[in-house]
């Protein structure tokens, strides 16, 4: 009779508790929006100009193609405002000097992250601005050079990034227009020394091999300007790319421009836990 | 102000895209290109004792209107050989201009095929371009005749382990005119028992003709276990035509105490080149970074045999199969020199 008594009383303490869980996974679902996840996956083909003159002092001039993965999302923090950019970048150059007889190309990986604070001007309208955190390194490689065939490139960098979005509607398609920008503004990047070669740096000698990046020395600017085509739940991406890259140290210049056409797809991934009732939710996007 | 701000941000990245010089695809485009990729990268000015600037005015003075590839290509050669520098080529489609008077005013020193018939019997051991054998005298010999070609540990291992009971070792890198340093180092790390101080580098710092960065020390380990260390004695021998990175074995090894160089003063080169171009597509090649010694010795221009061990190719001698630097080599093996 008493295990009985205990029993029942455990029960009902154990109803108190999953409805009081329930009703804080309920006010959770209220206060806690949803932010999808938007991916987009993207390739690029231009031409590319190349010129480095620990390699040579001639300009390159070629082809440039690229991938490239970008996440977007609003932040958990204040997702009104506030979103946050990943991006991950390979891209490539194959170019010819002005006589068509060597041949240069080169390889880049760049890493991206950053947040934005956002500004909605009008109801189609909106301006981001913030600090992004970003990762580079590859290399050239000049196939007529003996002992100096490679350049080898590498920054950390604390950029500033920004965008301007304008959604509208053409032709009975939804689009959304982008325009987003990317400059590094300090960090450190890595150069040898004028005339020094790579088999130096092999032997040991790395002495003044990194160097503080700022405006006057590193320059790259990364514009991507795009146009989102709502196609239903599948959107096509369609843009252009330019990236500026001018850099001068040791008595040595770097200039890498390419113009590309961008084309790819961007997809809204939204994550359901337990809670999150889709009908009810408050979904806040980063775009 | 705050359009001065906004001036300001819009004038720095303009600041910030870095001028390169740059030339024109013409007669005069190209002799200016070539002149000041020289100027700005060629390591050896004050040690050659080259005015630069005199060379311009001069050369530039044959220079005309309509002038063909091929006569600019003899100018520039021509200016390029006041370099007195084997590592100064320019390359074109059609030549490739080489400095040659640093050999080919010596005697050669050396006959591969007298060697092979008198000494070897033609019957020797390959691994790429080494040529290994024992002589009758039980000595270890070892042709290597160019750096191009690489050699690795195990290689190595298998040519010293082939001469276990030999009572010396002669290396023969005459005629070698050299290839990547690395084979240099793979070579000698056999050979030294510790960490050795191999030289100094010094490369330029800056387009000016003074601006040399500070010399930097470059060591090589000795071999590590379970690869063959030789500790026996070793004759190097030598020619001009002992050559860059030959040159720079030679810059080690002179120091080992158990090392002895024979034969003639080596042809030096030094200095590591690097690779430029001319807006026509001609390549240059030049020495930008000076190698020294472990001295601090510049052997830009040869390396001397060991004192006392100076000896020539009787070429009376070689007609009756005699290499009278082999002879040397072989006598001071057997000498118990050390």
């Amino acid at each position: 009779m008493k295990n009985e008594k205990y029993g029942r009383m455990s029960l009902w303490k154990l109803i108190v508790c999953l409805l009081s869980a329930l009703a804080g996974w309920a006010q959770n679902a209220e206060t806690e929006p949803i932010r999808p996840v938007t991916s987009a996956y993207t390739t690029e083909v231009g031409t590319g100009h190349l010129a480095d003159t620990y390699l040579t002092p001639l300009h390159y001039n070629g082809v440039h193609v690229g991938l490239r993965y970008e996440r977007t999302q609003a932040m958990k923090s204040n997702p009104e405002h506030w979103i946050m950019q990943l991006s991950l970048g390979l891209w490539g150059d194959i170019t010819k000097n002005p006589a068509k007889n060597a041949t240069m190309g080169n390889a880049m990986l760049q890493f991206s992250w950053g947040t934005m604070r956002r500004w909605t001007l009008a109801p189609r309208l909106s301006l981001g601005i913030g600090p992004a955190i970003s990762l580079s390194g590859g290399c050239l490689y000049l196939d007529r050079n003996g002992n100096n065939p490679c350049s080898a490139r590498g920054a950390v960098t604390i950029d500033a990034i920004g965008y301007a979005s304008y959604s509208h509607t053409l032709w009975g398609l939804p689009m959304t227009l982008r325009y987003q920008a990317q400059l590094p503004a300090i960090g450190t990047f890595f150069s040898p020394e004028y005339g020094q070669l790579y088999y130096q740096i092999y032997l040991g000698d790395t002495e003044g091999l990194v160097h503080t990046a700022w405006w006057g020395n590193y320059f790259l600017l990364d514009n991507l300007a795009t146009a989102d085509l709502h196609f239903g739940a599948t959107t096509l991406r369609l843009g252009y790319h330019c990236r500026i890259f001018s850099s001068k140290v040791n008595n040595l210049v770097a200039r890498d421009v390419s113009h590309s056409f961008v084309i790819g797809v961007v997809c809204d991934w939204i994550s359901l836990t337990r809670g999150k009732r889709l009908p009810d939710a408050r979904i806040i996007s980063a775009y | 102000m705050n359009r001065t701000i906004i001036y300001i941000l819009f004038l720095l990245p303009l600041a910030a895209c870095h001028s390169i010089e740059d030339f024109d695809n013409t007669v005069e485009g190209n002799f200016d290109a070539l002149w000041t990729m020289v100027d700005q990268h060629y390591c050896f000015f004050d040690q050659k004792d080259v005015d630069w600037d005199e060379c311009y005015t001069r050369y530039k003075a044959r220079l005309y209107d309509g002038m063909s590839s091929q006569a600019l290509f003899s100018v520039c050669a021509e200016m390029l050989d006041e370099l007195q520098d084997g590592h100064v080529n320019l390359s074109s489609w059609f030549n490739t201009s080489y400095y040659t008077k640093w050999w080919s005013d010596y005697p050669q020193n050396y006959e591969a095929r007298l060697i092979e018939e008198y000494y070897l019997n033609f019957n020797y051991r390959s691994l790429g371009a080494a040529k290994y054998a024992i002589l009758p005298q039980n000595i270890g010999y070892i042709n290597y005749s160019s750096f191009e070609s690489s050699l690795g540990a195990s290689n190595i291992d298998a040519m010293l382990s082939y001469f276990s009971l030999c009572i010396g070792l002669i290396i023969d890198i005459r005629d070698n005119g050299g290839g990547e340093l690395t084979n240099s180092e793979r070579l000698c790390r056999h050979f030294i028992p510790e960490r050795t101080l191999a030289g100094y580098m010094i490369n330029k710092t800056g387009p000016g003709h003074d601006d040399l960065s500070k010399p930097f020390e470059y060591y090589f380990d000795p071999i590590e276990s379970p690869h063959i260390a030789w500790s026996k004695p070793v004759v190097i021998l030598t020619n001009r035509s002992t050559f860059s990175a030959a040159n720079n074995f030679v810059s080690v090894m002179q120091y080992l105490p158990n090392v002895k160089i024979v034969g003639a003063r080596t042809g030096g080169g030094s200095g590591i080149p690097l690779n430029m171009e001319l807006p026509c597509g001609w390549g240059i090649r030049m020495s930008s970074v000076s190698v020294l010694d472990a001295k601090g010795i510049s052997t830009e221009s040869g390396i001397d045999p060991t004192p006392g061990y100076a000896v020539d190719l009787d070429p009376v001698l070689a007609l009756s199969g005699i290499d009278t630097i082999l002879e040397s080599a072989i006598s001071l093996l057997q000498s118990d020199w050390q």
